[in-house]
């Protein structure tokens, strides 16, 4: 088990490094073992700490009804942001960066303070954000083909990749995190619609399930941390040359421009 | 040679009685001029039996839509004070064939506006925004149908719901909706899966009456289109549509 465990991470840890897709990871765990796919993240997170790589958040994955159904489960996931994941607004991004990329509107929270508790609650999750902005993140996959169950992206630290953070900071009451609208525009196309209640009812409600999570994991979210709180609508294939554009009513918009080949 | 009253007959029986009919195929299909002459004269029909007009829904708005019926026009259809459920009301299923539900948003019109219009000049003429619900009910089984079938059949418009007026003084092109059905959740959009922004829908009413020699009136009302999906009805069901910075609007299925 251990030994599968430690393979797992390999698997993954080499097809990142490699930029060659690797075969899904949860034959070698036990079947529903979502533990066990932590376990292997985990393993993952200290290789990167060790290699240098500051950790400056964490990213919800699985939050819209429909992705769970996809996938068979009832509850999100989480993996790792790394500071070198953070793509400035207006850089463009080589598509290479990023395996089999696609694009997820979302807002981004940026912590203010200390959420290390169990116990936590809405109010003291609201309290401690200081600002959000509307964000787009590129997942990708090191799993060939996004043939992924849970275990599998649960492992692969939860399919993130890079993310692209807008510039029009606004704090909890300038905004409607819930009702808030969005679209994103593929090269002037509209490729995903949605609002802030396709995000687990609320982008606030995923915010608190991660902080709680965090807290026992022994990672809990702190002053500073970026927390990409979940799409709010369909996630978008992407290619050499597009350029992507979502618009959060309330937080502003924010592009992700791809490199032509 | 089709004949187009008589096409208009059938579809008015079906939407009076609430039968289902098959699609207009081979040589009964029509062109979409056709389609709307019979639209228009089952429209006649319904004013002659003592109905008032108070209005258009426009149809196809979403690309998911154009894509799914293959076209890349919008359609538009004719409102009538019958079609007209009390916010908060209830309806019954026996008044439908299939009926579904989806979120929209409404302009009320305080000038009429006709014709080729810029976003200015047709925001001129709206003189209040609300919340929206649309019955929207196929005559044809299976609700499946071609371009023509669905304009013939009123752009399977059957009943609609408006909430609270406001003044149209708020950037509405992107506002969240969460559509409910027993208080959960069902659809979830933005009002920017109305061709992107609300407003361009009323622009393109505007153009296509135009076309039948129609004006948007004032004090006519203007359904600029589905949001997200629809959603199916059911006997029992409580359906409520809440709409970012417009609020709430809401029905009920007695049986």
């Amino acid at each position: 088990m251990t030994e599968n465990i430690q393979k797992a991470a390999d698997l993954l840890f080499e097809a990142h490094a490699s930029g060659v897709p690797c075969d899904p990871v949860r034959e070698l765990l036990p079947e529903g073992d979502v533990d066990a796919a932590y376990a292997v993240q985990d393993i993952n997170t200290r290789r990167w700490l060790d290699a240098g790589r500051r950790l400056v958040g964490r990213k919800i994955g699985l939050t819209s009804k429909s992705v769970q159904a996809q996938l068979g489960v009832d509850q999100p996931d989480y993996g790792m942001l790394y500071a070198d994941m953070d793509v400035a607004e207006g850089e463009e991004i080589d598509v290479s960066r990023v395996m089999q990329p696609k694009v997820e509107a979302e807002i981004a929270f940026i912590i203010g303070d200390d959420l290390n508790s169990e116990q936590l609650t809405s109010a003291d999750v609201m309290g401690a954000i200081d600002y959000a902005v509307a964000a787009i993140e590129v997942v990708g996959s090191r799993v060939a083909n996004w043939d992924i169950r849970i275990l599998d992206t649960v492992a692969d630290n939860a399919s993130s990749g890079l993310y692209v953070l807008g510039h029009e900071p606004k704090r909890m009451g300038e905004f409607d995190p819930r009702l808030c609208g969005m679209v994103m525009e593929k090269s002037g196309e509209p490729v995903s619609v949605g609002a802030g209640a396709a995000c687990l009812g609320s982008p606030v409600s995923a915010t608190l399930w991660l902080a709680k999570v965090m807290a026992k994991a022994g990672r809990p979210l702190g002053k500073g941390d970026v927390v990409l709180s979940g799409a709010l609508g369909p996630m978008a294939p992407v290619a050499p040359g597009d350029v992507v554009e979502a618009r959060i009513h309330g937080l502003g918009s924010v592009r992700a421009a791809f490199a032509a080949e | 040679m089709k004949n187009l009253a008589e096409a208009a007959v059938t579809v008015d029986e079906a939407a009076r009685t609430a039968t289902a009919i098959p699609q207009f195929e081979g040589e009964n299909s029509f062109s979409v001029d056709e389609a709307y002459a019979v639209q228009a004269m089952s429209i006649a029909r319904r004013l002659d039996r003592g109905e008032k007009r108070v209005g258009v829904k426009m149809g196809l708005t979403s690309r998911a839509k154009m894509i799914q019926v293959g076209v890349d026009e919008v359609i538009w259809g004719r409102l009538t004070d019958d079609m007209r459920v009390e916010e908060g009301g209830s309806i019954s299923m026996a008044d439908y064939v299939h009926p579904r539900v989806e979120p929209e948003v409404a302009f009320l019109m305080g000038a009429p506006l006709s014709g080729d219009v810029s976003n200015l000049e047709a925001m001129a003429a709206v003189e209040a925004v609300a919340p929206a619900l649309e019955i929207i009910d196929s005559r044809y089984k299976d609700f499946k149908f071609a371009l023509g079938d669905v304009v013939a059949d009123n752009s399977s418009s059957s009943g609609f719901v408006v909430g609270d007026w406001r003044a149209p003084d708020i950037d509405f092109s992107n506002l969240g909706i969460v559509l409910s059905a027993d208080g959960r959740p069902v659809q979830i959009g933005s009002s920017a899966a109305i061709l992107g922004n609300p407003v361009r829908s009323l622009v393109a009413a505007a153009r296509m009456v135009a076309r039948w020699g129609e004006t948007l009136e004032p004090g006519w009302i203007v359904l600029a289109g589905g949001a997200t999906a629809a959603h199916p009805l059911a006997a029992g069901m409580t359906v409520r549509s809440e709409t970012q910075d417009l609020g709430t609007v809401g029905f009920s299925v007695a049986d």
